[in-house]
């Protein structure tokens, strides 16, 4: 089985020290090994201090987002043949999402990158009332066609990480996302109070369209076609 | 290094986990009494993370409106799927509540996939059939092939919407138990590096699975049943620990799942010959026949030699077939476990054939509880205060086997069911304040920080994970299982032979992972222990050496752990009550036989 030599210098940070630095080290690794595995090989091999997040580790929690050679990606969503061909490199440089404040290497404070999504309401503020029947909503396939792939979002912050409009109160892609789904989901009636936020010195017009998002979804989603559906005031087919 | 307790907090109730079953039942608890001071503790970077949110294929109920299916049906479905030892009392509450729980999350903004006409799309799954097994049924609801997500999603919005004090990072450490009560939990908090009291009038488990047990799984790194270590580590039992499901198809390598909604569209399991085998082991239901019969067919293929080996893992493996699916089916109904196959192996399901094999997924057996919830002790004495939903919990809806779409139908019903039962207790209890004293949190960490030696806590991790995999796995015998057994021993002393490099306590990693080993060696044991014990075949517990059923079995395991640290084993009966009660069709839930 082929293997790869690679040159790996991650970011560290101690609580208790000053300075952050970076660490190199040089592993050797099978190519569809995940980075994830590649982390976990150097904490059994090497260093066991290295410090970093992970979860389900298929693509479907968003925990293990960081920088590879600067993109933001998901580190269980890289396979190392593939990032050698993609990257042209066997040199990486591993950093943590510079969105919230770093508490340990590469795991940041999560808590903090989602007061953004909080702030949208990420849930349907005034609900269509029950059927009285006790049957669901009818949602028309191509109604929730027009929208389903935003819900696919799972916060993951690679889009925050990538977006260039980094003025510290724009609500940012994912939280903007958050919103325009229940402005699509025919189950929400409180359509003006989002409609206030996005339009807001906050919202979408402090995207400045560069579509960096979409690039890095992990997901596919085509984020800023979201955006750009808002900034047209929604003007979707809608029967 | 000395070990303090940092602070106290108070609240109304306290959950420890936030996923599926821990947020419906939060969200039941403030819809209803709004000023209910409700936390949970999640192990993850936000409730978002949780495993629920990787639960694939759907959501079983019968819809009232469907003039096929009905509860019964349901019932029966699972109390043959569990092989006959499901509590019937638990079955007929889930199986009765379970539309109206669809109705909860649909009205709440899930995104259910829709059939022309706007109503909820149905799916068939394995083992779920009309007029009490003469076909498959159209029974689950599903979000394409990301229902958990939905359901978490939901959960999520909804407690937050209602003022749902949230702790990541956060794991519960010991369970503050006086007089047969509970008064809640001392936590670790590891951004911080705090351990804090949480005094709660009501405490409710909800931390998940225990996959992490086993080397190949579908679970997610942060599932070492942290909940079960917790019950057995303060002198409860948990309940048939050796009843653990493999799902018959994990992607080759990694055991990511791929969802039964590959079987449930259509899929065809093939071997070397690129024969379609199932129908040799399950003549009717053949790829829909339960996850149980499934595994064990493909490991029997593979054992016979007509497995293919696949050369960048060195492993054993059969294929799925999807080549002779629409165009529409890979992109709209098996969209992201279609990536899977792409992402992980660089396989295309409308052209190439996928390899599988079995992998770890999920734990039938967990802590003991009563139809509602309520914990308890190994004389089946109710632990006041102290609530289990969940995966970790086994009432028991599931048995010995689990029905694909039955699991996240128990969090949303019993994580309702709970909710209201943990608003009765609330209502009751006194506002006295309690205090309770932690007997061993303080010893048991200080012990991490002061061990010395040469042993890596990563490699004894990784070494229990792989005599799990390959001894106490779809087929089991008396040495397979002592073999493990003697490993465990063996790692119970090694670790205390390990140091930590990092001797701080804020995020250190190295010390959250310590003490999941310790976590895993428990649970590790107590499936291997009643796993010898139970000299029978049953459900997803297959023992070559004792390969039938056996009556003298027909009783649930109950494992404990003494203060010396080996192991108690007792009973607790299956609930017959469907059977008791008489009337139509109560005779299908007796003892019956298994096939399919």
């Amino acid at each position: 089985m082929k293997s790869y030599d690679l040159t790996l210098h991650i970011y560290r940070y101690d609580p208790q020290k000053e300075k952050p630095w970076f660490q190199t080290y040089e592993v050797t690794a099978g190519p569809i090994m995940r980075f994830v595995d590649v982390l976990r090989m150097i904490n059994d091999e090497q260093d066991p201090s290295l410090t970093w997040n992970s979860s389900c580790e298929h693509g479907q929690c968003g925990t293990c987002s960081m920088k590879i050679n600067n993109k933001p990606m998901l580190a269980c969503d890289l396979l190392v043949e593939n990032a050698v061909e993609y990257f042209g490199t066997r040199e990486f440089s591993i950093e943590p999402l510079q969105i919230a404040p770093v508490v340990r290497d590469l795991v940041i404070d999560t808590d903090v990158a989602y007061e953004k999504v909080d702030r949208v309401k990420p849930y349907i503020i005034d609900p269509l009332p029950p059927d009285p029947g006790g049957e669901e909503h009818q949602i028309d396939p191509d109604e929730l066609d027009a929208y389903v792939d935003a819900t696919r979002c799972i916060n993951c912050f690679c889009c925050v990480s990538a977006c260039i409009s980094s003025h510290d109160t724009f609500l940012g892609p994912n939280a903007l996302l958050a919103s325009i789904v229940r402005v699509l989901d025919p189950r929400e009636q409180e359509k003006e109070e989002r409609l206030h936020d996005l339009y807001s010195e906050n919202g979408v017009y402090r995207c400045h369209t560069s579509r960096a998002c979409s690039h890095v979804c992990p997901k596919d989603i085509d984020v800023a076609h979201f955006i750009a559906l808002a900034k047209k005031g929604f003007d979707t087919k809608r029967s | 290094m000395k070990i303090t307790i940092d602070s106290t907090i108070s609240c109304d109730v306290l959950i420890v986990g936030a996923g599926g079953a821990a947020l419906r039942c939060a969200a039941e608890i403030l819809e209803n009494r709004p000023d209910a001071k409700v936390i949970a503790l999640t192990k993850v970077t936000h409730p978002q993370k949780s495993h629920t949110a990787t639960a694939q294929g759907g959501l079983a109920a019968v819809d009232p409106k469907d003039p096929t299916d009905s509860t019964v049906f349901h019932m029966f479905d699972t109390w043959k799927g569990s092989d006959c030892t499901a509590d019937q009392n638990v079955v007929k509450r889930i199986c009765e509540s379970a539309w109206e729980q669809i109705l909860w999350l649909e009205n709440r903004g899930m995104h259910f996939s829709r059939n022309r006409d706007g109503r909820l799309s149905k799916r068939t799954f394995g083992g779920h059939t009309r007029n009490f097994g003469e076909a498959s049924v159209y029974r689950a609801v599903f979000e394409a092939d990301r229902t958990g997500k939905g359901i978490m999603d939901t959960g999520w919005g909804e407690t937050l919407k209602k003022g749902i004090t949230f702790m990541t990072q956060t794991i519960g450490v010991e369970l503050l138990i006086d007089g047969g009560q509970c008064f809640g939990v001392v936590a670790f908090r590891q951004k911080e590096g705090r351990f804090v009291k949480i005094m709660a009038k009501t405490t409710v488990l909800a931390t998940g699975g225990s996959g992490q047990v086993f080397r190949v799984t579908t679970n997610c790194r942060q599932n070492t049943g942290d909940g079960l270590a917790l019950v057995l580590q303060s002198g409860l039992p948990v309940m048939d620990p050796e009843a653990v499901q493999f799902h018959p198809t994990g992607i080759v390598g990694p055991g990511i799942l791929a969802s039964e909604t590959l079987r449930s569209v259509g899929g065809i399991l093939r071997n070397c010959d690129n024969e379609p085998f199932m129908v040799n082991y399950a003549p009717k239901m053949k790829e829909l026949a339960p996850r149980d019969l499934v595994a064990r067919a493909i490991e029997s293929e593979i054992r016979e030699g007509r497995g293919i080996v696949n050369p960048d893992h060195d492993i054993a493996h059969v294929w799925i077939d999807l080549r002779h699916l629409p165009d529409e089916v890979h992109e709209k109904q098996i969209p992201e476990v279609s990536s899977f196959f792409k992402h992980y192996v660089n396989l295309d399901t409308k052209t190439d054939l996928c390899p599988v094999r079995p992998s770890n997924h999920y734990h039938m057996g967990g802590i003991p509880t009563t139809e509602f919830g309520e914990v308890q002790d190994a004389r089946q004495q109710i632990v006041g205060g102290l609530f289990a939903a969940g995966e970790c919990a086994a009432a028991s809806f599931h048995g010995f086997n689990r029905l694909g779409t039955n699991s996240i139908l128990e969090l949303i019903t019993m994580g309702q069911l709970i909710g209201q039962k943990v608003i009765d207790y609330m209502d009751a209890a006194s506002d006295a304040q309690h205090d309770a004293e932690p007997h061993y949190t303080a010893e048991q960490f200080s012990g991490y920080f002061s061990s010395s030696g040469p042993e890596s806590i990563g490699r004894l991790r990784a070494r229990l994970r792989a005599t799990m995999t390959e001894h106490v796995s779809v087929f089991r015998t008396e040495e397979s299982i002592s073999g493990a057994l003697a490993v465990i021993e063996e790692i119970k002393e090694k670790r205390n032979q390990t140091a930590l490099s990092c001797k701080e306590t804020v995020m250190n990693q190295e010390l959250l992972q310590r003490w999941e080993l310790d976590n895993l060696l428990i649970i590790s044991e107590s499936i291997a222990r009643a796993a010898r014990y139970r000299k029978e075949s049953r459900g997803a517990h297959f023992r070559d050496d004792f390969d039938t059923r056996s009556d003298e079995f027909n009783h649930h395991t109950l494992a404990s752990m003494k203060d010396d640290g080996t192991f108690e084993l007792g009973k607790r009966d299956i609930d017959m009550s469907v059977l008791a009660a008489g009337g139509e069709h109560s005779d299908k839930f007796d003892f019956i036989e298994r096939k399919y």
